[in-house]
């Protein structure tokens, strides 16, 4: 099978389910006060669209994620790169620590968060940046570590200095694991900012699906989603983009970034 | 040489575990010193005062259950709809797959926190609006790795099978799924850790038991001790489910190779001395159905109670509100 009819067929599901969620709710099948139908959402998108909700919404929203995920990335990866690389001691003992605060729930987190940082900015940020920064955290360690040591002596021995061996070996096998990771926060960023911005305030593509649900206004809530999920799945592909871009090769990695492989030498 | 060996594993461990020591040290001493208000702050002694208060007044157990029997009814659901789909989607009709996996990628990409409203709207605030949001997170990744998980099963292994006669459905069976069941564990293992994130949000909505309800309740009525005690306790919980079951898939596939990179020097990877034979995995069946049905019982029961208040009975509260000053 080639790609042109691979490609057909997908977009051939892709106007199937377009077309249920159409017809189902028109012909009754499932009710349309609770699943509005296609054309009824895109109307209220157009029109949230018209009166130009929808992009302050969509404006203030993304910059929320963007500045969240960008802390995240600011500080969760030197972090990774350099307890993974440069300090395995140091590595060993936050290991659990991080674990523990990785598993620290967002959701119960913003009860504390308000505590320090009230309703504002900072506090949503914060909690968006929070869950963000495990995934790079660690992808960034067990991408560190999951460097070919032979390749790493060889270039050694080839006379490569500490920084090239850093920016010629170390990064490049590393890419794929914190793309990985990178791809996983940026999605975390977008199903957070739901929750975050259901701690209060007045904005937001968050805030809007969950005002709708309190006026009962069912189409408004599927439109939110809808460019919710546009927004998350157009951030996912320009991230997969971008790692086509940077990573040449092609190593299937997965998702599983809080098992890490044992540090060698350090595990009895 | 075993003496050595075990004060080199006793080191490692101190190690290991001295970054959290530090850290509850420092939780302890920043309030006590008045680093940080105490009030919004309390002492790690507080809150662990607080957890066991919760645990002798017998409610701590009860959210457990709750908020256990409802994670657990969920992933049953989404392991029961996720691996024949997946199965099906990723051996039987490999077209079908390729088709719709771009439309189930942007499926999964759908914010549960924003269908939390409709699935509301749908089962209104009783548990199988809870159910439903914990198995529409929990179902993708079970279904996406049990799809990787049997396209990847080794083709010689395929082969062999195939040339001494096998069945399509023996295939299925005998040899697709018992390859393909450490990537099917992976999702599921991921699945779990994610629902936890979810339920703890579903329960905060509208619930009347469970851990997540415990702390919103707290945090409505301004017993802050007993927020950090219910997120101290989702925490450890957390870390305990996510290790347990690293454990136990380490302990079940130690066939497996392993794909990370061994050290070409080092010794061989030992084998786990304790493996899960069949006796343990009916322990582990019987016990399954035992937490069902027990929390089933529980859950009606906290249900049954909700339904039955006064309208202006409203904020229940678990303890009684006197004794939540004590923290401060």
């Amino acid at each position: 099978m080639n790609d042109r009819t691979t490609l057909m067929h997908q977009a051939l599901a892709v106007i199937l389910f377009l077309s249920l969620w159409e017809v189902l709710p028109r012909t009754g099948l499932v009710n349309p006060l609770f699943i509005p139908p296609l054309s009824g959402v895109l109307q209220a998108i157009c029109d949230l669209y018209a009166s130009g909700e929808l992009l302050l919404h969509a404006r203030l929203s993304l910059g929320r994620a963007l500045i969240g995920f960008g802390a995240a990335v600011a500080i969760g990866l030197p972090l990774g790169l350099v307890l993974g690389g440069w300090f395995p001691r140091i590595q060993t003992a936050t290991e659990p620590l991080l674990e523990l605060f990785a598993q620290a729930n967002p959701v119960i987190l913003a009860h504390i968060i308000i505590f320090f940082l009230g309703i504002g900015e900072v506090a949503k940020t914060f909690i968006i940046g929070w869950l963000c920064l495990w995934p790079i955290v660690f992808s960034s360690i067990s991408g560190i570590r999951s460097v070919d040591v032979p390749v790493l002596k060889a270039a050694r021995s080839l006379g490569l200095g500490r920084r090239q061996l850093f920016l010629k070996v170390v990064l490049p096998s590393a890419a794929p694991a914190i793309c990985t990771g990178l791809r996983l926060a940026s999605g975390y960023a977008f199903i957070m900012l739901v929750a975050s911005e259901m701690m209060g305030g007045s904005n937001g593509i968050g805030w809007l699906i969950v005002q709708s649900q309190e006026n009962y206004h069912v189409t408004r809530i599927f439109a939110g989603a809808t460019v919710l999920t546009a927004l998350a799945v157009a951030a996912d592909l320009s991230l997969k983009l971008a790692e086509k871009r940077f990573v040449v090769w092609d190593v299937a990695l997965s998702e599983d970034y809080l098992k890490l492989a044992p540090v060698r030498g350090e595990e009895p | 040489m075993g003496a050595s060996a075990s004060i080199k594993k006793l080191r490692h461990l101190l190690l290991r575990w001295s970054g959290v020591v530090l850290f509850l040290l420092a939780w302890e001493l920043a309030p006590r010193l008045e680093w940080v208000d105490p009030y919004f702050l309390p002492p790690f002694s507080t809150v662990v005062a607080e957890i066991d208060r919760l645990f002798t007044g017998a409610w701590l157990s009860v959210h457990i259950l709750v908020s256990l029997w409802r994670a657990l009814a969920g992933l049953l659901i989404a392991v029961a709809a996720g691996i024949p789909a997946g199965l099906l989607l990723g051996r039987v009709y490999p077209r079908v797959a390729n088709a719709v996996s771009p439309l189930l990628k942007v499926l999964s990409q759908v914010n549960p926190f924003s269908l939390l409203p409709v699935f509301v709207l749908f089962f209104g605030i009783g548990e199988a609006a809870k159910l439903a949001v914990v198995a529409w997170v929990s179902v993708w990744p079970v279904l996406f790795y049990t799809m990787t998980g049997s396209r990847n099963v080794d083709t010689v292994q395929e082969k062999t099978a195939a040339s001494m006669g096998i069945g399509p459905w023996a295939l299925l069976v005998k040899v697709i799924l018992p390859g393909a069941l450490p990537t099917i564990f992976v999702g599921v293992r991921i699945a779990a850790t994610v629902t936890f994130y979810i339920l703890v949000a579903a329960e905060m909505l509208g619930a009347s038991a469970g851990l997540g309800y415990l702390v919103h309740n707290a945090a409505m009525n301004y017993q802050i001790p007993r927020i950090y005690a219910g997120a101290t306790f989702i925490v450890v919980f957390g870390f305990l489910l996510n290790r347990g079951l690293i454990a136990l898939g380490d302990r079940l596939f130690c066939w497996q190779e392993t794909e990370a990179v061994a050290p070409a020097d080092g010794p061989a990877p030992s084998r786990p001395s304790w493996r899960p034979g069949r006796f343990s995995a009916c322990a582990a069946a019987a016990a399954t159905v035992v937490l069902l049905v027990l929390g089933g019982i529980e859950v009606g029961k906290v249900n049954r109670e909700a339904a039955s208040l006064t309208p202006g009975d409203h904020s229940r509260h678990f303890g009684t509100p006197v004794d939540s000053g004590s923290g401060s």
